[in-house]
């Protein structure tokens, strides 16, 4: 009697002592919203060379010291998708587990894998078990080229669960809620703006803003991403092929006040009815034509070396 | 009336008009003239060759049209193409090119003038931007007048930025596709203005035409729908935009899905789809004017104008739901592209990977379209001032085209027509404005003298030629009266002053600013020939180099490999090249490649990306599985030509990546975010295929010297690779072409890994073998 008292008593130790390595990952997770926060002994456990399940590591340094800004931009996107998978039905959602590591927690893990940056997303196949696509241990490094946003992060894991990640980009109820509310206020002063609307000049104003910014390489620094200035403070970009963020506004500054001179020279100047101001004017418009365009011509002359012409500079 | 410089009194009218029109003929003949001859650099330079990629393909298929007739070019399957899949080339282009050859062809022949194909190929171009710059004459004319016209022909003659596409031998789409656009846009103005559904038919003809021309055709199929939805929110609904639209659009539609390629496209896809809503569109509104006119109970106009407006969502919410539905394909990639212009980067790294798919610095506007980049804001404010529904059209065109440009370097060429027409509209206007001889009065209370205000477009041509305007002082004044009057009444009486204190006194402001305008146009001249002859007569088949004595020196490399490959190789060779060598090894060595520039397999093409930038004992079974006997790479780094394949090895990387994201990943081919290929390159840039292929040998050019890549500007370690399970065939005279042969199995079905190190006579490493024979020897 009192073996079996004693033995019921051991239990649950008997139990803890049994875990099954899975088990204990299970845990963690459900514990951690769906990532399990990594230490050391934690790490070694979840990438244990024998293991039939698979793991997506975030290996970051969120301390504020570590003064990591990506860290803080990608982490909240690992969250969400991990968060997406605990969703899963749990047979499969046991089969992989999201994990994160911080720096200062396990700072031998980073050493032993040599990382020297963050953040990092390594992903463990399985190497056993019916999920066991590789029979080899190293993980497979996520790609950050497409950004830090969340979407891409669970396409591509999506390749190495077991399902694909049933992630859905969370509706931006704020870009919503103010487009909804413009509605009512648009329609309220649509009485009053309805003369701006209906005039053409308002219209003609914003087609040759609209065309002289994107004739001015302005899409090219949206799509590359260059800078407003180059790091040492030049605004000028030597090389055909490329340009900086400032030269769309002086590029389209001069194209407006080149095409601004002739359009004055066509509809303001024959207005006048003074000769002597008429001619001042037409010597303003016409000189300011010439010096800007040799100015064009000069900084064109920066970007392309080869070109051979030029005006007054 | 006082006049600025004394003018002939004695010339009749009918003189001034039959001289106006002679030199508006002689005029449109010498830009014709120029326009072809500023095109025949390339063939002077170089010769009379076809250019680039794609042209190569359109004159292989040509070939097949005028040796084999028609049908045998409909049906064409061309099994030498994306083997072993093989091509149904007839449904997968585009024939509106080849055609117009072949007609060409058949008729020179017809007349016992034998014309090589290859001539009427490479000078199609020049004489189709003639055409070009008549289609412009016609459709500026109806914007402004004759002088405009003049204008808009000789920049559109002469523009770099449409030169870039039409050079003699460039014989691609481009070539015949921008005189459609422009003539089906002059007849969807004239069918406009004049109600007519001939020129509506005209139009929808053209469109035709274009469809079997050039994927661009979506531009049309867009930018007319999108003028007659403006048209209609501004309130301008007239009969003369229905009869227009619906003879355009019920024929052109009908017409394009004519051709194969395009099929079902026009009612199943969404880049075509504001065409039919639009059209659903005007027939609402035109059938609720019909019951308006007939019935006069308000609230029955108010219920027609519910019943208007609820279709016209319901139809909307039809079309949205039906693309849900998956019966409307969405928006392709390509097209989707231009929107979301990180999408393509993402999802289709193949088209990104195009070099003329990337967006456009500045400089390349000015290169292209000299001082018309920022004269055609000017015309567009013109354009604003009369307003009238053609102006609507160029305005819309304008400001689509400049955004399109921006993200595109290709687009620029859809940009060029519209800025020629606008600046020649702002160019002429203001020489119209200074070449005027009539002076205002002085005194602000002059009375108004003018001729009334005419409806028409004035039909006198001052401007033909700056210097020729030595006409009556009445066809001078009966044309400044029509421009001043367009001002007055297309402004609604903003402006309110008489007329004739309007004007320019004396002549030395005219001189200033005509001095100025012409230097402007001199200087575009210049810049255009300067352009043209240094920067898009290059065929990029031949390169040109400069001799140290300053004479030329042509490296041809390309033709030199090809034709190697032509001779020295069986004809059913199969050779594996990057896509963009496909058609020109088709076309000028005439063997069987894997892939080429029609890039319609990604997996395909991701297949040889992989075979490139995997080792060798990876791509080795992969070859030998597509039974390629030749594999051709292009390496720049002796000469310092930088368009190498080391260049483009990213983007096989990326697009094989997104097939086989296991096995190929990106950051191993860089050392630290760094592309190396010197001793520092990564191990897995070392390894692969491509690298090894590229660099075979290289260090042993230099004798014991240090090896230097002239691309990349890195010291090539002084033992390079080594291949074990291809062998160099042929590398051309400056190492631009490499070829190697794949290896055939080892004889002694050894992995040929193993039979080389076992020729060099390299001790074999200690394998089982080896303990093997041991045990047999002891």
């Amino acid at each position: 009697m009192l073996r079996l008292i004693i033995a019921l008593l051991c239990l649950p130790f008997c139990l803890a002592a049994q875990k099954s390595p899975r088990d204990e990952l299970v845990q963690l997770a459900a514990a951690g919203n769906g990532v399990i926060r990594l230490d050391e002994r934690t790490f070694d456990l979840l990438t244990s060379p024998n293991r039939d399940w698979s793991a997506a590591i975030q290996l970051t340094a969120l301390n504020p010291q570590r003064r990591c800004g990506p860290c803080k931009e990608f982490g909240p996107s690992f969250q969400a998708v991990a968060k997406a998978w605990s969703t899963v039905i749990p047979e499969q959602r046991n089969n992989h587990f999201f994990a994160s590591i911080d720096f200062d927690d396990a700072f031998q893990v980073f050493k032993k894998l040599g990382i020297m940056s963050a953040p990092v997303v390594h992903v463990y196949p399985a190497t056993e078990g019916p999920n066991a696509k590789t029979t080899r241990n190293d993980p497979f490094k996520y790609d950050f080229s497409n950004g830090f946003e969340a979407r891409p992060l669970a396409e591509q894991l999506s390749s190495h669960t077991p399902i694909p990640i049933p992630y859905k980009d969370p509706i931006n109820w704020a870009r919503v809620t103010s487009f909804i509310s413009l509605i009512p206020i648009v329609t309220l002063i649509f009485r009053f703006i309805r003369p701006v609307l209906q005039n053409r000049w308002v219209w003609a104003a914003n087609t040759i803003l609209f065309s002289t910014i994107m004739t001015s390489g302005y899409m090219f620094t949206r799509i590359r991403g260059t800078p407003y200035v180059a790091p040492d403070g030049s605004w000028l970009a030597a090389g055909f092929q490329t340009q900086y963020g400032q030269e769309v506004h002086v590029v389209s500054l001069l194209y407006g006040v080149l095409a601004g001179s002739f359009v004055m020279l066509i509809l303001l100047v024959p207005q006048q009815s003074s000769p002597s101001r008429q001619r001042t004017q037409i010597y303003i418009w016409t000189a300011l034509n010439f010096i800007m365009f040799s100015v064009l011509v000069s900084i064109f002359r920066v970007k392309n070396r080869g070109y051979p012409f030029k005006l007054m500079f | 009336m006082p006049t600025a410089y004394p003018l002939p009194e004695n010339v009749s009218p009918a003189t001034v008009a039959n001289t106006a029109s002679l030199l508006r003929i002689i005029a449109l003949g010498l830009i014709s003239a120029a326009a072809i001859a500023s095109r025949l650099f390339a063939v002077i330079n170089f010769e009379s060759i076809i250019h680039e990629f794609d042209p190569w393909f359109n004159y292989r298929a040509t070939r097949v049209l005028a040796s084999k007739g028609f049908y045998e070019f409909w049906n064409w399957f061309d099994p030498t193409a994306w083997y072993p899949l093989g091509r149904v080339v007839g449904g997968t282009i585009y024939p509106g090119l080849m055609t117009t050859s072949g007609v060409i062809y058949y008729i020179l022949h017809a007349l016992h003038l034998p014309v090589d194909i290859r001539n009427i190929c490479v000078l199609l171009a020049p004489g189709f931007s003639a055409l070009t710059a008549w289609a412009t004459y016609m459709f500026t004319k109806e914007m402004k007048d004759d002088s405009a016209g003049l204008l808009a022909a000789a920049f559109i003659g002469i523009v770099p930025g449409y030169i870039s596409r039409s050079v003699a031998g460039s014989y691609d789409n481009e070539a015949i596709a921008i005189f459609l656009l422009m003539f089906t846009f002059f007849s969807w103005i004239k069918a406009l203005k004049q109600g007519s559904a001939f020129f509506g038919t005209i139009a929808a003809l053209f469109y035709f035409y274009m469809v079997a021309a050039w994927g661009g055709y979506v531009f049309i199929t867009n930018m007319i729908p999108l003028h007659a939805l403006v048209l209609l929110l501004m309130g301008r609904f007239t009969s003369r935009l229905y009869v227009a639209y619906s003879s355009w659009y019920a024929i052109g539609t009908l017409a394009s899905m004519q051709v194969p390629f395009v099929g079902f496209q026009p009612v199943r896809t969404s880049e075509h789809m504001a065409a039919l809503g639009v059209f659903g569109l005007l027939q609402i509104v035109a059938f609720a004017q019909l019951v308006r006119a007939h019935v006069s109970s308000k609230q029955f106009q108010n219920l027609l104008f519910v019943a208007v407006v609820s279709t016209g969502v319901l139809g909307f919410f039809a079309i949205v739901g039906l693309t849900y539905k998956g019966w409307i394909a969405p928006w392709t990639g390509r097209f989707y592209s231009l929107w979301d212009t990180g999408y393509a980067k993402k999802y289709i790294p193949i088209i990104a990977s195009v070099s003329e798919h990337q967006p456009t610095a500045w400089p390349s506007f000015f290169m292209d379209l000299h001082f018309l980049i920022w004269l055609f804001p000017a015309g567009v404010v013109m354009c604003f001032r009369a307003l009238r529904d053609e102006h609507i059209f160029v305005i819309i065109y304008a400001a689509m085209a400049s955004y399109f440009a921006g993200v595109m370097v290709r687009l620029m060429l859809a940009l060029t027509p519209v800025v020629c027409v606008t600046s020649a509209v702002a160019l002429s206007t203001l020489l119209d404005t200074y070449l005027d001889p009539t002076e205002p009065t002085v005194n602000e209370k002059a009375e108004p003298v003018n001729d009334p205000p005419s409806t028409n477009v004035p039909v006198t041509p001052k401007k033909a030629k700056k210097l020729k305007d030595k006409e009556t002082a009445a066809t001078a004044r009966g044309a400044l009266g029509d421009v001043v009057s367009s001002v007055t009444s297309a402004a609604g009486g903003s402006t309110t002053s008489p007329k004739t204190t309007k004007g320019i006194f004396g002549l030395d402001g005219r001189v200033a600013v005509l001095v100025n305008a012409l230097g402007l146009l001199l200087f575009f001249v210049v810049h255009c020939t300067w352009v043209t002859a240094n920067a898009y007569s290059s065929p990029s088949v031949v390169l040109a180099s400069t001799n140290p004595d300053g004479s030329q020196h042509l490296i041809d490399d390309f033709r030199e490999a090809y034709y190697w490959l032509r001779q020295n190789t069986a004809e059913d060779a199969v050779v594996m090249s990057w896509w963009d060598y496909g058609y020109q090894i088709a076309g000028m060595a005439n063997r069987t490649t894997l892939v080429d520039n029609n890039t319609w397999n990604n997996t395909h093409i991701a297949t040889v990306g992989k075979a490139m930038s995997s080792p060798e004992e990876v791509a080795y079974p992969i070859l030998r599985k597509h039974d390629v006997n030749y594999v051709l790479v292009i390496f720049g780094g002796l000469i310092g030509y930088s368009g190498d394949d080391m260049n483009k090895f990213l983007w096989m990387v990326r697009i094989s990546q997104g097939v086989w994201p296991d096995e190929i990943q990106e950051p191993n081919y860089f050392n630290n975010g760094e592309y190396r290929v010197d001793d520092r390159a990564s191990p897995t840039m070392k390894e692969c295929l491509m690298y090894k292929m590229t660099y075979y040998r290289f260090a042993q050019l230099f004798g014991g010297g240090q090896a230097i890549d002239r691309v990349r500007g890195q010291h090539m370690p002084a033992n390079g690779p080594t291949l074990d399970y291809l062998e160099e065939a042929f590398t051309s005279e400056n190492w631009i072409v490499r070829i190697y042969e794949v290896k055939k199995d080892d004889v002694l079905g050894r992995d040929l890994k193993v039979a080389n190190a076992f020729g060099e006579g390299k001790k074999r490493k200690r394998t089982k073998p080896i303990a093997r024979r041991k045990a047999i020897a002891a």
